[in-house]
C-alpha cells in the first residue's frame, strides 16, 4: 500500500488537475453555476423548515440553522459516493489509453465535492449572521467550532473509504449505485438531519433499552449529524409539540468509534481498489 | 547502447464473457458456472528495443499488436513476463482520447499535458509552441466540441510531441490532417528521432512503415514470427497474405 500511495504522490499534478477539471465542467453549461450548490441546500431546508415549524410545531429555535448544519455535511457525503460510483465508468476511455493511479478517477470526484462543502459551509456562517442579526439573543459562533476540522477529516475519510469500495464494485457491477441510491436515502433518515439526536434519547425505545441510543449513533452518518450540530450551533433546547428536551453534550467516545470506522473504511477501501484497479480495463 | 523498451517472455490473457457486463444478478444466478472464456492473446514475446530506434509492429487484425501496445503504456498489467519501458512515454494511442468537449483547447491542453506527465509549469512554457505547431491560433479560446476532428487530432498530436518523450508509442496515427499537416507531422517524427528517441508504432499502412521503420516486428497470433530489416519482413508479410488471398 505504501508504493501505492508513492505513486498517487508523484502523479498529484494530475489529482489537481481532474478536480480543477471537474469543478469547471459541472456548472459549465448552467446560467446560475456555482450558485446551484447553494440553491439547492437553501430550497431544501427553507421547505424543511416551513414543515417541521410550522406545520409539526416544531419549537426548537433556529430550527433551519440546525437543519442545515446536518444536511450540508449529509449532502456532500451524498453527492461524493454517488459521483465516485460512475467515475472510474466515465474516466474509462481515459485509462484504457494511458497509465495512472486509477483512484485519481473518484479521488478528484470526492475532492471536487469536498470543496463544495467547505464553500458552502462559508454560506452557512454567513446564514448564522443573517439569523444572529434577526433573532440576537442565539449567538451567532460557539468556541466548539475549533472541532470543525476533526469532524471535516473524519467525514472526508469516510466518504473516500466507501467511495473506493463503490467505485471499484460498480465498475464491474453496476446494479451497485442503485443499491447505494437506496441506501443513502435510508441513511437519510436513520440521522438526525430533519429531527434531533435528544428526540432519540427520549424515545420509550431508547429508555427502556438504554443501549438504543449508542446503537443509533454507531452508524457513523449519524454520529456525524450530531456531531456538525455541536460543534456549530450553540446549544438549545430541543421543543417539540410542546415537550421540551435539554441538549445533550458531544459524545467524544461515540466519535471516536466514529472516527476508527471511518479510518477502517479508508484503509480497506484503498485495499480493495487497488486488488481490483488492474481489472477494470478489462472488464467483460 | 542502452534500450529503450524491453519486453520479455510477455504473456496476455484475457477473460471473455459472454453475458455482457456483469451484474449482480448474473453474479448470483451463475456464480458456480459464468460463461467466461480464457482468450491468450500474447503468447510469449522477447525482444529489445534499443534507443533511437524506430520498430513498426505489423500483423493481421488479432494478432496482439494493439495489446502489445497497451501492455507497454502500462494500461494492462501482464499475465507474466514482463514489458518495460525505461524513459518518459508519451502514447499517441488515440489523439485527444481525453479531451473534454465542453472545456475550452487551452483547458484541454493543460489536463492532456498534465496526463501525460508534464507539470503545469512546463505546460505553460510550450503553450504557445502547441498552439502554433496544431494551427489553432484562432480557436484555441474555444470549447473543443465545436471543433472538427481534424483540429482534434491536430491538438493531440501537436501536444503528444511537446512532451518531450523518450519513447514514443503509435497506435495507426502516425501523421493527422492534411498534406500539409501530415507533412509536419512526418518533420516531426524526423526530428525526434534524429534526437535518438524511441518509436514502436502498430500499423497497416506499409508505406509509413517504410517511410519510419529501421526494424519491422510481424506479430501473428501472439507469437513473433519474424523481427529484422524492414525490406525482408515487409517482403514475407506481403507474400503469406498474398498465399491466403490466393488459397
Amino acid at each position: 500500500m505504501l508504493a501505492e500511495l508513492k505513486e498517487l504522490w508523484r502523479f498529484r499534478e494530475l489529482l489537481v488537475s481532474l478536480i480543477e477539471r471537474e469543478l469547471k465542467i459541472r456548472y459549465k453549461n448552467s446560467y446560475l453555476g456555482f450558485m446551484w450548490s447553494l440553491l439547492n441546500p437553501l430550497i431544501t431546508v427553507g421547505v424543511m423548515t416551513v414543515v417541521f415549524k410550522y406545520l409539526l410545531d416544531n419549537g426548537t429555535g433556529s430550527l433551519s440553522v440546525y437543519i442545515l448544519a446536518a444536511y450540508l455535511p449529509f449532502m456532500f457525503f451524498q453527492l461524493a459516493l454517488m459521483d465516485s460510483a460512475q467515475s472510474v465508468i466515465v474516466g474509462l476511455p481515459l485509462i484504457k489509453k494511458i497509465y495512472f493511479p486509477r483512484e485519481i478517477l473518484p479521488l478528484a470526484t470526492i475532492c471536487a465535492n469536498f470543496i463544495h462543502l467547505l464553500l458552502a459551509l462559508l454560506v452557512f456562517f454567513a446564514y448564522l449572521l443573517v439569523v444572529w442579526i434577526r433573532h440576537p439573543q442565539v449567538p451567532p459562533f460557539t468556541a466548539t467550532i475549533v472541532y470543525l476540522p476533526i469532524l471535516l477529516v473524519i467525514n472526508f475519510a469516510l466518504a473516500t473509504g466507501l467511495g473506493l469500495i463503490i467505485s471499484a464494485l460498480n465498475t464491474f457491477y453496476e446494479d451497485v449505485k442503485y443499491m447505494v441510491g437506496v441506501a443513502l436515502y435510508l441513511l437519510f433518515f436513520l440521522s438526525p438531519i430533519m429531527y434531533f439526536s435528544e428526540q432519540v434519547a427520549a424515545s420509550s425505545a431508547a429508555k427502556a433499552n438504554p443501549w438504543v441510543y449508542g446503537l443509533y449513533h454507531l452508524n457513523p452518518v449519524a454520529m456525524l449529524a450530531t456531531a456538525y450540530r455541536k460543534v456549530l450551533v450553540a446549544p438549545q433546547e430541543v421543543v417539540v409539540n410542546g415537550v421540551k428536551h435539554d441538549p445533550l453534550p458531544l459524545d467524544w467516545g461515540m466519535l471516536g468509534v466514529t472516527a476508527l470506522i471511518s479510518l477502517i473504511a479508508l484503509v480497506g477501501g484503498y485495499h480493495l481498489f487497488n486488488r481490483m484497479k488492474w481489472r477494470f480495463v478489462e472488464r467483460p | 547502447m542502452s534500450n529503450a523498451i524491453e519486453v520479455h517472455d510477455l504473456r496476455k490473457e484475457f477473460l471473455v464473457s459472454h453475458s455482457g457486463v456483469g451484474s449482480v444478478k448474473t453474479l448470483l444466478l451463475w456464480w458456480r458456472k459464468r460463461q467466461l472464456e480464457h482468450l491468450e492473446v500474447l503468447k510469449g514475446i522477447t525482444f529489445e528495443v534499443p534507443r533511437g530506434q524506430s520498430v513498426a509492429v505489423v500483423g493481421r487484425n488479432g494478432a496482439g499488436k494493439s495489446t502489445l501496445l497497451s501492455l507497454l503504456a502500462r494500461v494492462y498489467k501482464p499475465t507474466s513476463g514482463s514489458a518495460t519501458v525505461i524513459g518518459r512515454v508519451a502514447p499517441l494511442l488515440e489523439l485527444g482520447a481525453g479531451f473534454h468537449p465542453d472545456l475550452t483547447g487551452i483547458e484541454n491542453v493543460y489536463f492532456n499535458g498534465v496526463v501525460l506527465g508534464l507539470t503545469r509549469k512546463e505546460v505553460e512554457a510550450r503553450l504557445d509552441s502547441i498552439i502554433e505547431f496544431a494551427e489553432l491560433k484562432r480557436h484555441i479560446d474555444a470549447p473543443v466540441r465545436t471543433y472538427s476532428s481534424g483540429m482534434v487530432a491536430r491538438l493531440g498530436f501537436a501536444i503528444a510531441v511537446h512532451v518531450d518523450a523518450e519513447v514514443l508509442l503509435v497506435d495507426e496515427v502516425l501523421a493527422v490532417g492534411d498534406m500539409e499537416f501530415e507533412q509536419k507531422c512526418y518533420a516531426a517524427i524526423d526530428r525526434f528521432r534524429a534526437n535518438t528517441g524511441s518509436i514502436l508504432f502498430v500499423s497497416h499502412d506499409l508505406d509509413a512503415v517504410r517511410r519510419v521503420a529501421d526494424r519491422v516486428i510481424w506479430l501473428r497470433d501472439g507469437v513473433v514470427e519474424m523481427d529484422g530489416d524492414p525490406v525482408q519482413v515487409l517482403d514475407h508479410y506481403i507474400k503469406a497474405h498474398e498465399g491466403l488471398l490466393e488459397g
